[in-house]
């Protein structure tokens, strides 16, 4: 059960031992298990996919690479196992190539590794780049209001009259050939509306309060009052918003890359892995999915860690065990 | 009112003009319109670029091309595509499809997201709860397409393999009475005994389903015949009563009971009607049902006439989709044969050149259905339960739903007219927007599944460098999404009386 | 006292925890009362004494997971043994309940006649038609004007004044023996809330109910109950009549209640506030909860809670261990210093 406390007597005196705010949140995202979870699987991931073929020029621990063809070894079936001996398995073992080889005999994982890479860099460029533009949108738009308001409100409505996936693709397709950063940077740019909506409201009703009205009194510059008092207060939405917004660039990415409007070969993305052995779907299973576990490991993680954010966040929760 | 929907026309009218000039400047920058040509081997190549770029104004610079097309648009044509194809007519070839794609999916996964999010925020931290959030994390963080191509994969070509010899193995209907008596312990409410119960009845009840209708084939000629249909309609109506007026006055009980056993005894007596019937036989015959159903609640729900209304014409409307439903399964063994025993289809919306009575189409349509639906269930599930979930969650916890229990309403009172009523209101925003993005969002399912529906449209059209269609595109699902979105604004003022548009 | 004639309500030890992730909050440690017919019991209390969790724990109200032990009896029934049915039954029937805020506990999307009318439908099957004439009935007494026409008002067209008298109305349609009003006036202008308290008082006589009026103003109290009981950190410390209590307070919390009281004799007096906030009910303190900020505290509060003991004459109870002190001091509200003295 969970109450709210101004709404019921059972919540009074419950929080009595004073915690700042950073605590607070601190305390209440540890004890989320799935937050925990959800973080240590996407710490994971991100250690996995960046350690194992390295970045650029520096060299991982995995000795093979995704651009050399080797000779296909056992029809290019995963030598990953998971079974202990004594239950009639293989026994636990990496082998060779543990996803498998691709019909080339590319090796699999280092493919997948490196798709990760991408997929994950371009999600956190789609989600840092919304979430600057909508923030100041937003903010400017709900401090100023008026002409300011006015244009950018109209702006984000054009833009949410479009679907998300339908101006994606659009702008995809128009630049994804101009490599995963300019792609992600301009995906980017069309998907901040919807927090720049949330933000705007934030301080529609923010900027009423005694405090900014304070501020204003001994004559805080507007950028101040923005910057150093409205958007602290905002931060918890704009934090949790981010954290979903990453999930969701990750599975816009590959969406985009499976219909052919992202990523364009000859670099590779998870979606776009998919994309491309589509077909191999009743032969070769495993290039199916590989890329498609690791999107769900990759997007799910992220879900729960921004679930574990939004229960932090939210100070009214304080729940009754049933 | 008017005044509102005038001033929101108006602006609607600007902001998508706006959205047309993006789209259309950044579509037509989008590649090269002529990159499949130049490939061409052969003397034709030249001339047919020729074509094409006289065709499509090449020659003219992009805001020219905006103009002409928007010319154009306002005498009510689309223009044609690059093959010189009138964009209207594919238009409304692909707007059916995939309104007959969408519909029955947001419909199936508004009901039953909402139905699983309220009975989840009632049963906040159960395990069922607990199970419910974990899944709608799940649905979340799916790709799509990557579901799309797993249903292929799993439920159409190895269900239908399986359709050949349907006997469930018993390892497997143990494991599925398992599952089920979990779920059914996970929704009772009370100590480990009746937990226990719970588990133990769903399971019973499941193992012996499902051994008699694998003992039966009834997979491979299925059907509910009326003993089903009249335990199936009984219990339809007093699950309903229960619901809307509770057990305790007989009258609604009587009203529906008669009306799930007036429904029973008519689709046997309706025979030569039902054996191959119409669609507008199929809908007169709802509305006289309603209409029926509707006296029987009048004349047997005494003080409790409103409920007992309400009551008998949901039963009657549930039966009558049962009978349908029942219909259906009869035709199935015969349909199944035509089509060389695989009746779950997963590319197209139909069977090419497949002809047969009311139920067989029927049929095919809906074994063509089938999986793109449950690929756009599964995703759109998760949001409405999840809505669902906490806006319940945050309605039973005010003030007014504790004043409504300090007042001795019963729990179902409590539950169905003040806190679901009010509840529901920022759902069926969700609901409007959400309707209006799929008419133009179903592209991955599109594409996965081979429908020739709106997101082919605008697929193809941008892979193209093609704008005519892509704008057609953007003209119907732009609309949608500006009419959808005042239409939840003045259903929002309905349901809300604090409300009021200006 | 216990099974006299005239008595309706009677609650025994009762306690109420809830388990949290933070740990059991202790919201009410053993509260005894007894409510005759027609009688006013004033409950007073910091927000947090658990005042208001008593009254939902008669009603039946809190959330689930809460963990009730005592005997709530109401007319020689214990209503915690009750079945569900049963204790619906009560609900509204014979308890009615008055809640703070009249802004948010009607519901907003259903008419006033609509929300009175259901509260009478709940109890007996009658036709529609009835139910809200006598819902029309209720507006008239609690002095709603043109009550026909308000019946199709939806709450957000009433002011907040008129609200309150609605869910007064609500309250005692079923013509209850009990009324439980829950800081009915905290929310209203201070202007309106003579006027309310003064239709509460009206409508419990025109009904023949007793009331449980529960407040953290002892001005509320003062003019309205014929006892009191005053709570502290989920515990009654101080019981009696109303005027032995405010005259002759016994527990020094109370005292300094009353010391915190502006009233217009002392004016021109300093208010004397009681230092510091109320212990957290997860992890109370040793002893008397009131201890750290008491100014009589030694070492044997801080050891041992003193129970409620008599302190006084006609059931006066006080639950202190220095209570004789406390009846000693020329002025007991001069025990607490002043803002300025404190400082």
């Amino acid at each position: 059960m969970t109450i709210s406390a101004p709404a019921s007597g059972a919540a009074q005196g419950m929080t009595v031992v004073a915690r700042t705010q950073g605590q607070m949140v601190r305390r209440r995202f540890f004890r989320h298990r799935a937050a925990l979870v959800g973080m240590l699987a996407f710490g994971g991931v991100v250690l996995l996919a960046f350690t194992s073929i390295g970045i650029g020029p520096i060299p991982g621990w995995w000795d093979k690479s995704y651009l050399t063809t080797g000779s296909l070894v056992n029809q290019g079936r995963p030598t990953l196992s998971v079974v202990p001996q004594f239950l009639g398995g293989e026994g636990i073992r990496f082998g060779e190539h543990p996803f498998g080889q691709d019909n080339i005999g590319i090796d699999y994982f280092a493919l997948t590794m490196r798709g990760a890479q991408q997929s994950i860099t371009v999600a956190f460029i789609v989600a840092i780049v919304a979430t600057t533009v909508g923030t100041l949108a937003g903010a400017f738009a709900g401090y100023f209001r008026k002409l300011t308001e006015s244009v950018i409100m109209r702006l984000t409505d054009v833009m949410i009259t479009i679907p998300i996936l339908i101006i994606a693709a659009i702008v995809g397709r128009t630049f994804g050939d101009s490599g995963i950063v300019i792609l992600a940077v301009c995906i980017g740019l069309v998907t901040w509306p919807t927090l720049g909506r949330l933000v705007r409201g934030e301080f529609l009703s923010l900027r009423e309060k005694e405090f900014v009205e304070a501020a204003r009194a001994v004559g805080s510059s507007a950028g101040r009052i923005i910057f150093r008092h409205v958007l602290p207060n905002t931060i918890g939405v704009i934090i949790v918003s981010a954290t979903l917004a990453v999930a969701n660039a990750v599975l816009l990415e590959s969406a985009l890359s499976f219909l052919g409007v992202g990523v364009q070969p000859p670099d590779v993305s998870l979606g776009q892995l998919i994309d491309t052995y589509r077909s191999a779907m009743t032969t070769r299973p495993w290039l199916f999915w590989w890329p498609g576990v690791f999107i769900i490991a990759i997007a799910l993680s992220i879900n729960f860690i921004g679930d574990g954010l939004r229960d932090a966040f939210d100070p009214r929760q304080t729940r009754v065990r049933a | 009112m008017i005044a509102f929907i005038a001033r929101r026309l108006v602006t609607s009218f600007f902001v998508l003009l706006a959205a047309t000039m993006v789209i259309f400047g950044l579509t037509s920058i989008a590649g090269d319109p002529l990159a499949d040509l130049r490939e061409l081997p052969g003397p034709d190549r030249e001339r047919r670029m020729a074509d094409r770029i006289e065709r499509m104004n090449l020659d003219s610079p992009v805001w020219v091309r905006y103009l002409s097309w928007l010319g154009n648009l306002f005498r009510g044509s689309l223009g044609v595509n690059r093959d010189g194809q009138d964009v209207g007519v594919l238009l409304r070839e692909a707007l059916s499809a995939t309104l007959q794609l969408v519909v029955a999916a947001t419909v199936l996964a508004v009901v039953i997201g909402v139905i699983v999010g309220i009975i989840s925020a009632l049963r906040q931290y159960s395990t069922f709860d607990y199970g419910v959030t974990l899944a709608a994390f799940v649905c979340f963080s799916l790709p799509l397409f990557w579901v799309a191509v797993m249903l292929k994969q799993y439920i159409a070509i190895e269900f239908n393999d399986w359709l050949r010899d349907p006997v469930i193995p018993p390892l497997i209907i143990g494991v599925l009475a398992v599952a089920a008596g979990l779920i059914w312990a996970a929704i009772a409410i009370g100590d480990r005994r009746t937990k226990l119960t719970a588990f133990g009845a769903g399971a019973a009840v499941t193992v012996v389903t499902l051994t008699l209708l694998s003992a039966t084939r009834w997979f491979a000629d299925p059907g509910i015949g009326v003993v089903g249909l009249a335990v199936l309609a009984g219990g339809t109506a007093i699950g309903l009563t229960v619901l809307i007026s509770g057990l305790q006055y007989r009258g609604p009980l009587y009203a529906a009971l008669a009306a799930a056993g007036i429904g029973v005894l008519l689709s046997e007596i309706l025979d030569p009607v039902l054996a191959d019937p119409s669609w507008t036989e199929m809908f007169g015959l709802a509305l006289v049902t309603a209409a029926v159903c509707a006296g029987l609640g009048y004349g047997l729900g005494g003080l409790l006439r409103r409920q007992a209304i309400t009551g008998a014409v949901a039963t009657g409307l549930v039966t009558g989709g049962l009978i349908f439903l029942d219909r259906m399964l009869q035709s199935f063994a015969a349909y199944s044969d035509r089509v060389r025993g695989r009746p779950i289809s997963t590319i197209g919306s139909r069977t090419p050149n497949f002809t047969g009575d009311f139920w067989e189409t029927n049929l095919d349509a809906a074994g063509h259905l089938l999986l793109p639906t449950m690929a756009l269930i599964l995703i759109s599930l998760a949001t409405y339960t999840r809505y669902s979930r906490s806006s319940m969650l945050e309605v039973m916890n005010l003030d007014y739903v504790r004043t409504a229990r300090a007042k001795g309403l019963p729990e179902r009172t409590v539950i169905t007219k003040h806190a679901f009523r009010n509840g529901m209101i920022p759902i069926t925003t969700l609901m409007a927007v959400d309707f209006a993005s799929v008419i133009g969002g179903a592209i991955v399912t599109e594409n996965v599944f081979g429908w020739q529906g709106m997101g082919n449209l605008f697929i193809e059209g941008l892979q193209q460098v093609d704008p005519a269609p892509v704008m057609a595109f953007f003209i119907v699902s732009g609309t949608a999404i500006v009419v959808f979105n005042m239409l939840a604004d003045i259903v929002y003022a309905y349901l809300d009386p604090r409300i009021r548009l200006s | 006292m216990r099974n006299s004639p005239n008595e309706i309500l009677h609650v025994e030890d009762l306690t109420v925890e809830f388990p949290t992730d933070d740990g059991v909050v202790h919201a009410v440690r053993g509260v005894s009362y007894t409510l005759h017919e027609g009688e006013v019991l004033g409950i007073v209390g910091e927000s947090g004494s658990g005042k208001s969790v008593t009254s939902l724990a008669v009603m039946g109200l809190l959330p689930r997971g809460a963990r009730v032990r005592g005997k709530i009896v109401y007319r020689g029934e214990d209503v915690l043994k009750l079945s569900a049915r049963r204790r619906r039954a009560l609900r509204g029937g014979k308890i009615g309940m008055i809640f703070q805020d009249p802004m948010t506990a009607l519901n907003p999307v259903h008419t006033i006649g609509d929300q009175l009318a259901e509260a009478v439908l709940a109890h007996g099957l009658v036709p529609y038609k009835q139910a809200l004439a006598r819902a029309k009935e209720m507006l008239d007494l609690v002095g709603i004007p043109q009550a026909e026409a308000r019946l199709r008002s939806y709450p957000h067209e009433f002011s907040g004044g008129m609200r309150q008298r609605a869910m007064i109305a609500m309250a005692v349609i079923n013509s209850p023996d009990v009324i439980i009003a829950d800081e009915p006036t905290t929310a209203l202008d201070v202007t309106v809330q003579a006027q309310i308290l003064e239709k509460l008082l009206e409508v419990k006589d025109a009904v023949n109910a007793a009331i449980v009026l529960i407040t953290h103003d002892l001005g509320v109290v003062a003019g309205t109950a014929h006892r009191v009981l005053v709570m502290y950190a989920g515990k009654p410390v101080e019981i009696g009549d109303t005027d032995t209590v405010f005259y002759r307070p016994r527990m020094p919390y109370t005292a300094g209640l009353l010391g915190s009281m502006p009233s217009l004799e002392t004016s021109g007096g300093r208010l004397r506030p009681i230092g510091g906030a109320p212990p957290s009910l997860i992890n109370l303190p040793s002893g008397c909860p009131f201890s750290p900020r008491c100014p009589l505290a030694d070492d044997t509060c801080t050891a041992e809670e003193p129970g409620l003991a008599e302190a006084g004459e006609g059931g006066h109870l006080a639950a202190c261990h220095h209570w004789r002190e406390v009846a000693a001091a020329p002025d007991p509200t001069a025990l607490f210093r002043t803002e300025s003295e404190a400082v």
